[in-house]
């Protein structure tokens, strides 16, 4: 009898699901969404122009494969808007776990039947490029638009490149920023600067933290050690674009800096909370640097947290760039899928790229800084606090191409051992210089930052 | 008296065992009811501290849940009662027959036991897109139709059953299946549950094979969907444990139906040979 009751009950619970579930459906929703698609009928876009009126596939059904991890809706929004220009395009979304995406993309595409169309991150290029192909518009027609591309051609070709641009810069939270006094005019430009607040903003109990000034728990290596050496005036990687340039004195400087930071300054602690983003959220530290997704975090998971955002404080006041950044990516096209496919792919690209609407959606969605150039000064654009602060200076900042994993997990290791287990600053750099040497190897990687638009 | 107390430490062990055991879901239960920020807070609570509905309410967000269950549902269903099936046949033609060739079957149907399933996946999935069963349930169904734990499990069960009872029904004019219909598969119960639940379990749970052959989103099963909350840089954990703890109770309902049949067929199956 009481097997019999537990068995309804959870019966019960299974019928109420599937009654409140149905509701929601995102199914539902792209088809409201279709309905609301406004058709162009004049051509769109700045020197990549997009002309509703040629026809694709000569106007005969044709049905693709469009594979992405992330945001449903997002894509659809793009792919409701092209196939309204081209009703004889049926575009299958198929959506995808991040982590997994990248097991099941590779398989797919060594196959006849992958998808035409494919969302990538430049963080896999090695395994992807092989199976790309070139973009169908104009080198010079991309550089026009869009910055970045110099960076993303490859013998002339260019098989994907960056709608938007993220980086880092420092959330703070607003209630612990007026409880210490500050105001609006205290935000710091330089790291001596910074380090004055991050001290106005710590909260100590005798010895015992109770509020950390600024947090880099976890994300150090991400967040300072790979980008303000751009600050410094060096590189990543020497002159051959492959060897590493870890173990440099400007790597030195900002790490000894880190360690003053906690062990001088005292104000956050390596046991402060396994990681700063956390520990922010969490109502515990003051300031972080965080990469651009961070903005979207606070809005969903810490709604609560009233935060606001300032760029990154610089050594001088005159840096050789602000920081590192890294690209989100365009679309590939599969180069194994049948060139009617391939056509419509190509096409779908353009239109994407000539759409500021589309631009202007995923880059808010990513909190990243749109890569086209029109864009730079766009009102939606500059509402979002994140991208207004990278606005000035959004030239200034490098992206040091795909770089292999190793970089940033050697460092990591090495600001590990600093903090944890004492071991001194050179010997921790040297020994993560000489495990990036062993670990790229066999990688195809070469730096560009020596396209850096003010290189030296 | 030392007899009750070992009794009683023996019962506090288990019983500490127990809770260790069950708190991370009886966690995870109580955070389906909580915000992303108190479940991730610094002070931890095990019971909501404001108590919402919105995770279950809006678990359609990420995807069809209800279609992703019902998939999932069938396919178990199918997969379960194909295993239960083919196991019992080759169980019992391996345990009751006496032919050339049957220890070396046996042997085979072993080794398939032995070689981990990373080893066999690319193979598998170049095969299966040679036959076009790419996006089709019959990329999850027809390999997995038999399996060598199910094989070894219920030739072991079905040794045991008296082989003059068999005799019997053949003296009295039944045919092999009929015997196999009517007489083994009845008698094989408490094996058939424990294969049930074991397969139920392993292929209401299984992502990574669902995940590879199927890309329609209408077709796709829950184990994939639950993934869909970890995104690329956050995971929305409130929906996730929302939807995981809906997504256990068939399992539960199962096992609480035939763990009677499934602790006496492992015992069985354990001893017998």
């Amino acid at each position: 009898m009481k097997k019999r009751m537990i068995a309804a009950m959870m019966a019960a619970t299974l019928a109420v699901i599937g009654l409140t579930g149905c509701g929601g459906s995102s199914d539902n929703k792209a088809a409201d969404d279709t309905a609301k698609v406004e058709v162009p009928t004049e051509p769109f876009g700045d020197t990549i122009k997009y002309d509703p009126t040629v026809e694709i596939n000569d106007g005969k059904d044709i049905s693709v494969e469009l594979w992405e991890w992330g945001s449903d809706d997002l894509f659809q929004q793009v792919i409701d808007g092209y196939t309204a220009i081209h009703p004889n395009v049926s575009i299958k979304l198929v959506n995808n776990p991040w982590e997994d995406y990248w097991t099941k993309l590779p398989l797919a595409l060594d196959g006849e039947n992958g998808p035409a169309i494919f969302n990538i991150h430049n963080s896999y290029h090695e395994n992807l490029i092989n199976y790309l192909a070139p973009l169908d518009i104009p080198v010079e027609d991309l550089q026009a638009d869009f910055t970045g591309v110099d960076a993303h051609v490859i013998d002339g070709n260019v098989y994907y490149i960056d709608y938007g641009m993220m980086t880092g810069s420092v959330y703070y939270n607003k209630a612990m920023w007026e409880a210490a006094g500050l105001t609006e005019a205290d935000i710091p430009k330089t790291w001596d600067e910074m380090r004055e607040v991050a001290k106005k903003l710590t909260i100590k109990d005798g010895d015992k933290l109770i509020q950390a000034g600024l947090n880099f728990n976890d994300d150090f290596h991400q967040n300072y050690l790979l980008g303000l050496n751009y600050q410094l005036g060096e590189n990543l990687f020497l002159e051959d674009g492959k060897t590493p340039n870890v173990n440099s004195d400007a790597m030195k400087q900002i790490m000894q800096m880190l360690v003053d930071m906690y062990e001088v300054d005292g104000v956050g602690s390596k046991d402060f909370g396994e990681k700063g983003s956390d520990s922010f959220g969490q109502g515990q530290s003051a300031m972080v640097i965080q990469w651009g997704h961070y903005y979207n975090t606070l809005k969903t998971t810490w709604s609560n947290i009233d935060f606001g955002v300032f760029e990154i404080p610089t050594f001088d006041g005159n840096p050789y760039a602000y920081n590192r950044y890294n690209g989100e990516s365009t679309f590939g096209v599969n180069k194994n899928a049948p060139a009617d496919q391939q056509a419509v792919a190509q096409d779908f690209i353009k239109y994407f790229l000539a759409n500021d609407d589309a631009q202007i959606a995923f880059n808010l969605a990513m909190s990243t800084f749109p890569a086209k150039k029109s864009l730079a000064d766009n009102e939606q654009i500059l509402a979002n606090p994140s991208l207004k602060v990278l606005s000035e200076h959004i030239d200034h900042y490098i992206w040091p191409g795909p770089m292999p994993a190793t970089v940033e997990t050697s460092l990591k290791k090495a600001g590990e051992d600093i903090f944890f287990n004492g071991v001194d600053i050179d010997t921790a750099l040297n020994e993560a210089q000489e495990n990036i040497i062993k670990d790229m190897k066999n990688s195809s990687f070469v730096s560009v930052e020596n396209l850096y638009a003010y290189a030296k | 008296m030392r007899r009750k107390i070992s009794s009683i430490a023996l019962n506090v062990l288990l019983l500490m065992l127990g809770v260790i055991t069950v708190y991370p879901f009886v966690w995870m239960l109580c955070s389906s009811f909580k915000k992303n920020s108190e479940i991730m807070a610094l002070e931890q609570h095990l019971l909501p501290q404001e108590f919402i509905l919105d995770n279950y309410v809006n678990m359609n967000a990420h995807f069809n849940f209800l279609r992703f269950f019902v998939n999932s549902l069938v396919i178990t269903l199918v997969v379960t009662v194909l295993v239960v099936y083919t196991s019992t046949l080759c169980g019992f033609v391996l345990s009751k027959y006496r032919f050339k060739g049957r220890n070396l079957i046996f042997g085979f149907v072993l080794s398939t036991m032995m070689v981990p399933w990373c080893v066999t996946i690319i193979p598998k999935y170049s095969m299966i897109q040679s036959f076009g069963w790419m996006d089709s349930y019959k990329a999850l169904i027809i390999p997995a139709m038999f399996s060598g734990f199910g094989i070894f499990m219920m030739k072991q069960h079905i040794a045991s059953l008296p082989d003059e009872i068999l005799e019997a029904a053949r003296i009295d004019g039944a045919n092999e299946f009929y015997i196999f219909q009517r007489i083994v598969f009845p008698m094989a119960k408490n094996g058939i549950s424990s294969i049930a639940i074991f397969q139920f379990l392993w292929t209401w749970e299984d992502f990574l094979w669902p995940y590879l052959v199927i890309n329609t989103q209408e077709k796709q099963l829950l184990a994939v969907g639950l993934k869909m909350f970890n995104g690329q840089y956050s995971t929305d954990y409130g929906a996730l444990f929302a939807a995981t703890a809906i997504s256990i109770i068939p399992v539960l309902l199962i096992y609480l139906f035939f763990q009677k049949q499934f602790i006496a067929g492992i015992a069985a199956s354990a001893v017998k040979g």
